[in-house]
Order: C-alpha cells, then sequence, then structure tokens
C-alpha cells in the first residue's frame, strides 16, 4: 500500500513538474534567463529518478523497521526509515484511542491505530494494521487504559 | 458616553432559574440583587459556620452582570484598537467635508458604544453549585458553563484604564476535554468583585475536589475553607524583586531590541495615515504637488529616522531597563494555599495563579549574555496554560544562586548532575552551525565576488564557538525526583520535570546518528511545550536512563536481560526489534 501510495503522489508531482516545465518554456517571461528555459526539461527527468527509488526502495525499507508491540502496561512503536523512531507510550496515559481507516487502506484491508495523550509529543501511530485487528486492539486498549487511569495528565 | 444604564430589571429571568446543578434553588440566596455591591459579606460570613458550611459552598449565587463602568472601558478599548483609522477619517473627513467620512466615522463610534452596552445588557454570570455559567450574546446566544473542578486557575489582570475605574478583568482558565482550553472571561468586574471571585471559585472547587479525594464530607464541612481553599492567612512570600534586578533586562535580547519594535509600529502607522490620506486626495489636482510633498516628507522621515536610531543605539539599555520594569515591576511570587501567584507589571498589573498540582516541573533560561553574569530566568511548566511565554513566568532574570534558592523553596530543585553527551555530539554540533555556511561561503567563492565570500565565512566561522557551546550546555540527569534536560546555546534551556509527569519516551535516529551510536530521546510531559529533549545522547546510555526513571514502562522491550550489554547489537541497540512474551502482539505492514 505504501508502494501504491508513494507512487500515486510521485505521479502527480511529476505530471506537476512536467506541466511547470512546459510552461515556463511555452511562455518564456524574459525576466526568466535563457539556460534556465533550456534545461527545463532537466528538473522532470531528476525527479522522476528520485520518485522511482522512493517508491521501490522506501515502503520495503519501511517496512522492515515497522514494529508494535502492545503489553498489558505499555504501547511501543518503532517507525521510520532513514530516521527511526522509538516510542513508549504507558497504557495509564493514554487519554483517547482513535482507529482510522482511509479509502485506500480500506481497499487494503488494514486501518491505522492512533493512541493520544496529554501532551501532543507523546502520541503515537500505528499505521498498517489487520482491520479487525486494530479494532479489537483499539477496544482493549481503550478498556485498559480506563482501568489503569490515574489522574495526573 | 453618558447613556444610562437601561431601567433595573430582575436579575434571574424565568429561563435562568433552572440550574446545572440540580438542587431546588436556595430561596433566599437566589433573590434579585444589585449587581454593583455582590454579597460578598454575607457569603464569607455564612461559609465558616459550622453546619451552614456545607450548604454555603454548594449553594448557587445569583446571576450577576458586569460591572456599569464597562460601558465606559469597552467602548475605549474598541476605540483604542481602531484609533488610526477613526483619527484618519475624522480628520481627512473635516477637512474635504466628506460627509461620507464624517457619517462614517460617528456611526463606528455609536456602534463601539451600542456594542458595549448590549454586551453589558446581555451579559451575565454566575457562580453555580458545580459551574460557572456565563450567557452573553442578543443575536447569537453563547451559553458557556464551566465546571467548576476543571478550573486550573483564575488570573486577574487590570490595564490602566481599568485601574482608574476600580476594574479589573478576571479569566478564568479550565481544561476541556482532549486537552483543548476553554476559557471563560470577565472584562472587567469590580476589583473587589474579582477578589471575591477568585476565592470563591478557587474555595468551591477546592470543595468539590476534596469530597471527591476524601468521602467524609462530614469531617470536611466544619472547615470549609481550611480544608484546601486558598485562604488569605495561608500566604508565603517567597520572593519579591529588588531594585537591582531592574538591571538584568541589558543582558535580554528581547528587551533591548524592544524599542525598534515600537519604532518599527510607529513608522508602519505613520505610512499608513499618509497612505490613507493620499488614497483620499489622488482625485485631487493637486496629486503632483501632494506627491512632491510626500517626497520631501518621507526623505525628512528618513532624516528623523536616522537621528531616531542614532539616540536609541545610545539610550537602548535605557529603554530595555525602562520597558522591562514596565512588565516586571514589584515582581512578586508567592504563595497562597495550593497556588503559587506570580504578580507583576506597572501599567498593566498581571496576576497569574498556578496551583501546585499542576505544576510538572520548572524551566531555567538564558542566554550567553545572561550566563556570563550567570543569571537566569525560572519557568513553570504546568498543564493547560496557554501563553505560557509571558504566563508561568516564576521569575524573572536574576542571580542563578538566588533563583535556585527560590526554586528550592516554591518548587523543588534538582539535585542531580547532568551527564555529558558523547564526543560525536560535539562533532554534530559543529557541523550543525558551521556547515550551512560554509558551503554557501565555498560555492560564492567560485560564483560570486570574493567579498560575499568572506561575509559569508564570517558567521560560519563564529559558528565553532557556537557549536562547541551548544555542545557543553548538553545534558541530561536524574536526581530521583525528578529528571533534567538541558539543549540550546543562545537560548539555553534547562528543564527539571518531576519523575510522575513523564508519560512516554520517544527515541529518534537518523542514518547519520545510527553510526554515531547516538539518538535524540525526547520525554514527553503533558503540560509545558510537550516534550522536552535530550539530543544526541548516547542511545544505549540514554535507554539505560529512561530505563533508570520509568523501569517498568522500558524493561520489558529491552533486547536481553541486561540493557547496558547489548551495545554491541547495532541494529536497535537496547530497546529490541524483535516481540517477546506472552502478551505481546506483533504487526507488520501489507506492501
Amino acid at each position: 500500500m505504501w508502494t501504491l501510495q508513494a507512487a500515486i503522489g510521485s505521479a502527480v508531482l511529476l505530471a506537476l513538474l512536467c506541466a511547470g516545465a512546459w510552461g515556463l518554456r511555452a511562455v518564456s517571461w524574459e525576466w526568466v534567463p535563457d539556460w534556465l528555459l533550456r534545461n527545463a526539461w532537466w528538473l522532470p527527468v531528476l525527479y522522476a529518478a528520485y520518485a522511482a527509488v522512493r517508491t521501490v526502495v522506501v515502503p520495503r525499507w519501511r517496512y522492515r523497521v515497522h514494529r508494535w508491540e502492545v503489553t498489558a502496561d505499555v504501547v511501543y512503536t518503532r517507525v521510520g526509515w532513514f530516521s527511526r523512531q522509538w516510542q513508549l507510550v504507558p497504557v495509564s496515559r493514554i487519554q483517547t484511542v482513535d482507529h482510522r481507516q482511509g479509502w485506500m487502506e480500506r481497499l487494503f484491508g488494514v486501518a491505522t491505530l492512533e493512541v493520544q495523550t496529554a501532551s501532543h509529543a507523546g502520541s503515537s501511530t500505528i499505521e498498517g494494521l489487520g482491520a479487525a485487528d486494530a479494532q479489537r486492539i483499539s477496544e482493549e486498549l481503550a478498556e485498559r487504559a480506563a482501568e489503569l487511569r490515574d489522574d495526573a495528565t | 458616553m453618558s447613556e444610562n444604564p437601561p431601567p433595573e430589571e430582575p436579575r434571574s429571568r424565568p429561563g435562568e432559574t433552572e440550574r446545572a446543578g440540580g438542587e431546588p434553588p436556595a430561596g433566599a440566596g437566589y433573590a434579585p440583587r444589585d449587581p454593583e455591591h455582590p454579597a460578598a459579606p454575607q457569603e464569607e460570613a455564612a461559609a465558616p459556620g459550622p453546619g451552614s458550611g456545607h450548604e454555603a459552598a454548594a449553594e448557587a449565587e445569583p446571576a450577576y452582570r458586569l460591572s456599569p463602568l464597562t460601558l465606559l472601558t469597552s467602548p475605549l478599548n474598541y476605540l483604542r484598537s481602531y484609533l488610526v483609522p477613526v483619527v484618519v477619517a475624522l480628520i481627512a473627513g473635516t477637512y474635504s467635508f466628506n460627509p461620507w467620512m464624517l457619517g462614517g466615522a460617528a456611526v463606528a463610534i455609536a456602534a463601539m458604544v451600542l456594542s458595549g452596552l448590549v454586551t453589558w445588557y446581555t451579559f451575565r454570570y454566575q457562580v453555580g453549585a458545580e459551574r460557572l455559567e456565563i450567557r452573553r450574546g442578543l443575536i447569537n446566544r453563547s451559553h458557556r458553563s464551566i465546571p467548576l473542578e476543571r478550573i486550573r486557575g483564575v488570573d486577574i489582570s487590570s490595564n490602566p484604564l481599568h485601574r482608574m475605574l476600580g476594574l479589573a478583568v478576571v479569566k478564568i482558565e479550565a481544561a476541556a476535554g482532549g486537552g483543548g482550553s476553554e476559557e471563560g472571561k470577565l472584562d472587567a468586574v469590580t476589583a473587589e468583585e474579582a477578589e471575591r471571585l477568585r476565592r470563591v471559585l478557587l474555595r468551591r472547587r477546592a470543595h468539590l475536589r476534596g469530597e471527591e479525594s476524601a468521602p467524609a464530607p462530614a469531617a470536611a464541612a466544619p472547615v470549609p475553607g481550611g480544608a484546601a481553599g486558598p485562604d488569605e492567612s495561608d500566604t508565603e512570600v517567597y520572593f519579591a524583586m529588588p531594585a537591582s534586578w531592574y538591571g538584568y533586562a541589558v543582558f535580554s535580547l528581547g528587551y533591548l531590541l524592544t524599542p525598534f519594535v515600537a519604532l518599527a509600529t510607529l513608522f508602519g502607522l505613520i505610512s499608513q495615515g499618509l497612505g490613507e490620506a493620499a488614497g483620499d486626495r489622488v482625485g485631487d489636482t493637486a496629486y503632483d504637488l501632494y506627491r512632491l510633498a510626500a517626497e520631501m516628507a518621507f526623505s525628512l522621515l528618513v532624516a528623523v529616522a536616522a537621528v531616531l536610531v542614532l539616540v536609541l543605539l545610545v539610550a537602548m539599555p535605557l529603554f530595555a531597563v525602562v520597558s522591562y520594569a514596565l512588565t516586571h515591576w514589584r515582581f512578586t511570587l508567592l504563595r497562597r494555599g495550593d497556588a503559587l501567584v506570580a504578580e507583576r507589571g506597572l501599567l498593566t498589573r498581571q496576576s497569574v495563579t498556578l496551583e501546585k498540582r499542576r505544576i510538572r516541573g520548572h524551566e531555567l533560561l538564558d542566554n550567553p549574555l545572561e550566563r556570563t553574569r550567570s543569571a537566569v530566568r525560572l519557568r513553570a511548566i504546568v498543564t493547560g496554560l496557554g501563553e505560557t511565554a509571558t504566563r508561568a513566568v516564576l521569575m524573572p532574570i536574576g542571580p542563578r544562586r538566588r533563583v535556585e534558592e527560590v526554586a528550592d523553596r516554591a518548587l523543588t530543585a534538582f539535585r542531580g548532575t547532568l551527564v555529558r553527551h558523547p564526543r560525536a555530539a560535539l562533532g554534530r554540533r559543529l557541523l550543525r552551525a558551521v556547515a550551512p555556511f560554509a558551503v554557501a561561503a565555498a560555492a560564492a567563492a567560485f560564483l560570486a565576488p570574493l567579498w560575499v565570500a568572506v561575509l559569508l565565512a564570517l558567521p560560519a566561522l563564529l559558528g565553532v564557538p557556537l557549536g562547541v557551546d551548544r555542545y557543553r550546555s548538553l545534558g541530561h540527569g536524574d536526581d530521583g525526583r525528578q529528571v533534567s534536560v538541558r539543549s540550546g546555546s543562545l537560548r539555553r534551556v534547562q528543564a527539571v520535570v518531576v519523575r510522575d509527569a513523564i508519560i512516554g519516551w520517544t527515541w529518534r535516529q537518523t542514518l547519520f546518528q545510527r553510526r554515531a551510536g547516538l539518538a535524540d530521546l525526547e520525554l514527553s510531559v503533558g503540560a509545558g511545550s510537550g516534550g522536552y529533549s535530550a539530543i544526541d545522547a548516547s542511545f544505549t546510555e540514554s535507554v539505560a536512563f529512561a530505563r533508570g526513571v520509568t523501569p517498568e514502562m522500558v524493561r520489558p522491550f529491552l533486547e536481553s536481560g541486561e540493557p547496558t550489554e547489548t551495545a554491541e547489537s547495532t541494529e536497535s541497540g537496547g530497546l529490541r526489534s524483535r516481540p517477546g512474551g506472552d502478551d505481546a502482539r506483533t504487526g507488520g505492514e501489507s506492501g
């Protein structure tokens, strides 16, 4: 799914860049230097190469890094590809648990679980859970959080 | 602006008689009363009485209006913010006898007076048994009810106009569900009423909470004020600002620049006024003449500005001290009951009440200039407080020893030592500080004239001491009760957070940091800015640190039994990448 998402995003941006380059040639404002006009097509090409790498490599990389774990007391996530992020959120401090499904996620039958605490820095998301799993875990977490809830935010 | 208030009408209209509390209205307490003279004495007298204490605290007050003097202040306040357009319109209108202009200005002023009248007429507040109700609005009616338990603080402030008339603005800060903040603002009530409101609100809240935590209302009833309520007798002054401290304003860059900001605003206003005046006369035949005059005026302005800037440069420290003194005049920090109260200001006296149980820690801030005189500022880390930059200030700039002493008395000072971050962090800090300008300078050396390159190389050189200083200020530590992290150079912040307040850990590591074995550790706190980072700490060491602070949170996720010995596992260095345990589940990603 990440691959598809990246592919769509790249395609849109590439189209925009092509249109931009073409428009630049077509309009030919006098203040645009000549060399820029001649080499305008380089930009989309460079971006296409980068986008190809990104679409193929990055999702696999991310998939390899991506881990999550829910124990009785703590939610642990590990995400990222180039830079990684480990996060620990104690269940007792969880304020809300959301689970979400975008249209593409529904196509693939996965869902995103979002765990929020009082601090915006302490909120974590788990992407790409199975939809049924996400549902179950979010309910369990909410229940458990209500049980353990202490007053301190 | 001399309209009389409309004829008095009964305070409690049919719609307002049913209250959120649910109990039947206590007849006497609910009778209409004069809004200008709130029944403070009766309320106070009734509260300490044995037996009646409980009911007194639970009974709802009648609905009050704001002070009628608001009729005067709110148009004036509006006027102040629209002063320039209105005055310009008036002058231009009189000058060219443009009836539309004059009429427009008159209508604007009339609208301000009218809106003040409407606000006063429709605004009502009522302290109920369990909530504070604020109703307002003629066309868009709004009804806000704030549960008393949720109130986090009551601020009282007054600008010179308010003080001349003996008024004050009361701001009630409350936490709405979901972490958002919802405020009630009473603009304005009489000063005594403001004080009374603060007392009543805080006492009732304490009462409600007291009953929650200790289910023995009989025991609490005889001393409703003494149980937890902030009593006037229970105050302790921690700090009153000595005169010499105003001099520290010189070290604060913000205050040094204040005159320039004021100047810029002034110029903005002038040019705006000129522009509008010009707009009015565009059709004129004297347009060319006007332009000439405007150009002359402009060059005159530039000359004046140059002189002014010169004067300012000389007088800058003086300005800084004066403007600093205006905002920090007689800064006082005291404890009233279970809350810290910080009062300050010469023209606008501001008083901020921070409940102690909402305070999660404190921050010590300084800049390089202040560090030369070892001066710091003290700021509280509080949950659910907006505009923290100005409102959470507990101490103005002052000698570090004194500030720490007060911090220790008012809160708890950090006693541990900070652990330095690894040498690799120094390289990264230096790279960050130097590299952008160095690269730009190198590029300029090839592409641009030499002086551009030299100009760019200067900040690159300056980056060296900056980077070193940034590295030197990095650190984190733990003294058993509190955790502290420190970073920054031009604005160095040492945050001290109570252990219990930590609601999560986050490690971030880029590819470059991974090679050096470093990571940024962020501790999430449900207060202040939300998270405080230890930048470029050693990854394994920081994991051990987090484990030391909250063992039950971190230990289940360590790679093996002993975390510090897992340094050889470069892949995740301490935190495991594979699931384990019985009740743990893993998931990955569907591609």
